[in-house]
């Protein structure tokens, strides 16, 4: 299976230009960078991908094996730059896909010029005097509500998305299709994300990053943005006004703002 | 109006948002409720005042719909505008939980942009009590019928110095439903013949399961008196109809004797064996075929079967269609991919039936897929 085909690879601006990779975290898929990607197509090859399982990717390609921890789709983001050849990448990972980013570069620096953390946590639950601002049972709870919301999945529309990939308007007539997943995979992905501890992986990175806050962030709060700031040897940290854990769709523009002087401070 | 014991009829707005049977209210972009109906204070036990005291909605709901609210539902909002239909826990003040359905639009400004969330919950108690027990069914049937399967899969297969078998299990990726595939080697009352059988129950489930086990266990019965592989299928054919099971099931039933090197097959509906003798390219067996089981009950009519001499070394390979039929690969391509596998010695020690799994099925078949390989000792 193809790299392309498989995470569902979606480019725009001109190939020539430095690389820009846009990583969705869990819950939803690549649409989640609709408001920021047009900012940078004009001086940036963008590169939008879905992770396996989610949006328009190839759920078939979904190992549970490969997709037990977090290096898994590290790997694939590391798949997606290889099959594209691409090199001084800066790489834009919201949510989960901060980690992922930081797992990647992590393993292969060279590949990677700039890294930008939306609401990074390397660490979801509490642990021994850390604080990650989620319990064990807060995470089951999320599995329980997740097994209350098959967003726009069932048994009977399944077939009619994934049978016709080249019909992608058959899924966004569907209800709240940006968000809808193979609910077992989405459940897989939910407890690799919120059971997963990458505390240690933030010391093997040394590509200059850029980790933006949001105030209020139920998911990342900034105790968390904090200590990712610590441990990250070449990070910025930048508190933005947004509110949430999606600035990307809630503040755009600050979110593109902060993006560009952080690669005009690098280049 | 009235009616015509001059009650009025004519609910003012103000009343018909008040007391409406769901709670209902605006919030900012950011969740910050600014305005709520007396129906929505009375189910959460908040006063007005305290709901707009800087409260957001998604504070009102339990640690985990709080993350499934700001991974699914807030990104959901601010990209189509609205979102119907989401099952959330409401916590209230005295920490009760209230089942709700909740659905939201935004209303944007003059300006397009989005400024305000008109959210409205609707009590879902007996609905989510419902939908609960039929989650807890669910996994509890898929439990009983993985119990049931790995049950009847784990028996001890027949080992002796001139033969050896291998098996394998693959299971689809996609759902949890177990299929109807099984595979079977057992000694025949002769002591040196081997009965091998590969079959594929149509359906998924508990219901593939039981049928499974029912065929299973009437070949091994039929194939101790002797009957040879035709006149098994034959046999088989009059159970599944008197029992009204298995319908259109396929299978191969084969009988190796290791004294002789004799193969005697029958397929009844099924992916046809293959004979992989050594030295030689690797070959579908295409005769002792029929239909599948019950499909075939024309009075009078019998089962074909076909036989081989096989030299020592030579493996016959059963297997059900999901090792060769795959949504991205035409059936044919899927066969001949086989015979290319056989052919190809592998890697040192892995099995064959696991590296027959590993290069044709990938890693997330869309079907289950079983297989027997009975390799003839000997040279080779």
């Amino acid at each position: 299976m193809k790299v392309r085909d498989r995470n569902n690879v979606v480019e725009h601006g001109p190939p020539d230009a430095r690389p820009i990779v846009f990583a969705h975290g869990f819950g939803c898929d690549q649409n989640m960078w609709r408001y920021v990607w047009p900012e940078f197509a004009g001086d940036h090859r963008v590169v939008l991908f879905d992770h396996v399982g989610a949006g328009r990717s190839d759920s078939r390609a979904f190992d549970p094996q490969r997709y037990s921890s977090l290096g898994g789709y590290a790997d694939d983001v590391l798949e997606i730059c290889r099959s594209l050849e691409l090199t001084d990448v800066v790489f834009v990972g919201h949510s989960v896909s901060a980690m992922i980013g930081v797992l990647a570069a992590g393993a292969e620096p060279d590949r990677f010029g700039g890294l930008v953390l939306v609401g990074p946590s390397p660490r979801y639950v509490d642990d021994d005097g850390y604080v990650g601002g989620f319990t064990r049972a807060d995470i089951d709870g999320l599995l329980d509500a997740m097994d209350s919301n098959y967003l726009g999945w069932s048994s009977t529309m399944a077939p009619v998305i994934m049978g016709n990939p080249d019909r992608p308007e058959l899924g966004r007539e569907l209800t709240n299709s940006f968000c809808q997943a193979d609910p077992e995979i989405a459940r897989h992905f939910a407890r690799v994300t919120f059971l997963s501890d990458n505390r240690a992986d933030l010391a093997r990175v040394i590509t200059p990053s850029l980790i933006l806050q949001c105030a209020q962030d139920a998911i990342a709060p900034e105790v968390v943005g904090d200590y990712v700031h610590r441990r990250l040897a070449n990070s910025q940290l930048q508190r933005l006004h947004a509110t949430g854990h999606c600035p990307n769709l809630s503040a755009p523009e600050e979110t593109v703002t902060a993006i560009r002087a952080f690669l005009a401070s690098e280049h | 109006m009235s009616t015509d014991d001059g009650e009025r009829l004519d609910d003012t707005a103000e009343e018909l948002f008040e007391d409406a049977p769901c709670g209902y209210l605006a919030t900012r972009i950011d969740g910050t409720i600014v305005r709520v109906n007396r129906t929505f204070e009375s189910w959460t036990g908040l006063s007005r005042d305290a709901l707009l005291a800087g409260i957001r909605f998604q504070d009102l709901l339990s640690p985990g719909g709080r993350i499934f609210h700001e991974t699914h539902y807030a990104p959901l909002l601010l990209m189509q505008g609205s979102v119907q239909e989401v099952a959330f826990d409401i916590v209230g003040a005295d920490g009760s939980l209230l089942p709700s359905l909740v659905n939201s639009v935004v209303r944007t400004g003059p300006s397009g942009s989005a400024h305000l969330i008109r959210t409205t919950v609707f009590d879902a108690t007996d609905r989510r009590r419902y939908e609960q027990e039929l989650l807890r069914s669910r996994r509890r049937e898929q439990e009983i019928a993985q119990e049931l399967q790995r049950s009847m899969l784990a028996g001890v297969l027949p080992r002796a110095p001139g033969l050896d078998i291998e098996v394998g299990y693959h299971a689809a990726e996609r759902g949890l439903d177990i299929g109807g595939d099984w595979y079977d080697a057992f000694w025949l009352s002769d002591d040196h013949t081997a009965g091998l059988v590969v079959g594929d129950v149509v359906g998924r489930g508990i219901h593939a399961a039981a049928a499974m086990g029912q065929l299973r266990s009437a070949v091994r019965a039929l194939a101790s008196t002797g009957l040879g592989p035709a006149d098994l299928l034959s046999a088989l054919d009059g159970y599944a109809a008197r029992h009204g099971v298995g319908w259109m099931t396929t299978l191969v039933y084969a009988e190796l004797n290791l004294q002789s090197g004799r193969l005697r097959f029958a397929c009844a509906g099924h992916p046809p064996p293959v004979i992989a003798a050594p030295g030689e390219k690797p070959q579908f067996a295409w005769d002792g075929r029929s239909l599948p089981l019950a499909a075939h009950m024309q009075a009078g009519r019998h089962r074909a079967e076909a036989t081989r001499a096989l030299t020592p070394g030579t493996t016959v390979l059963l297997y059900t269609d999901g090792l060769i039929e795959r949504r991205d690969r035409p059936l044919d391509a899927g066969m001949t991919d086989l015979l290319g596998a056989l052919a190809d010695p592998g890697p040192d020690g892995e099995p064959l039936t696991s590296r027959l799994i590993r290069t044709l099925d990938g890693p997330a078949p869309d079907d289950d897929v079983c297989l027997l390989a009975a390799r003839l000792g000997g040279s080779g």
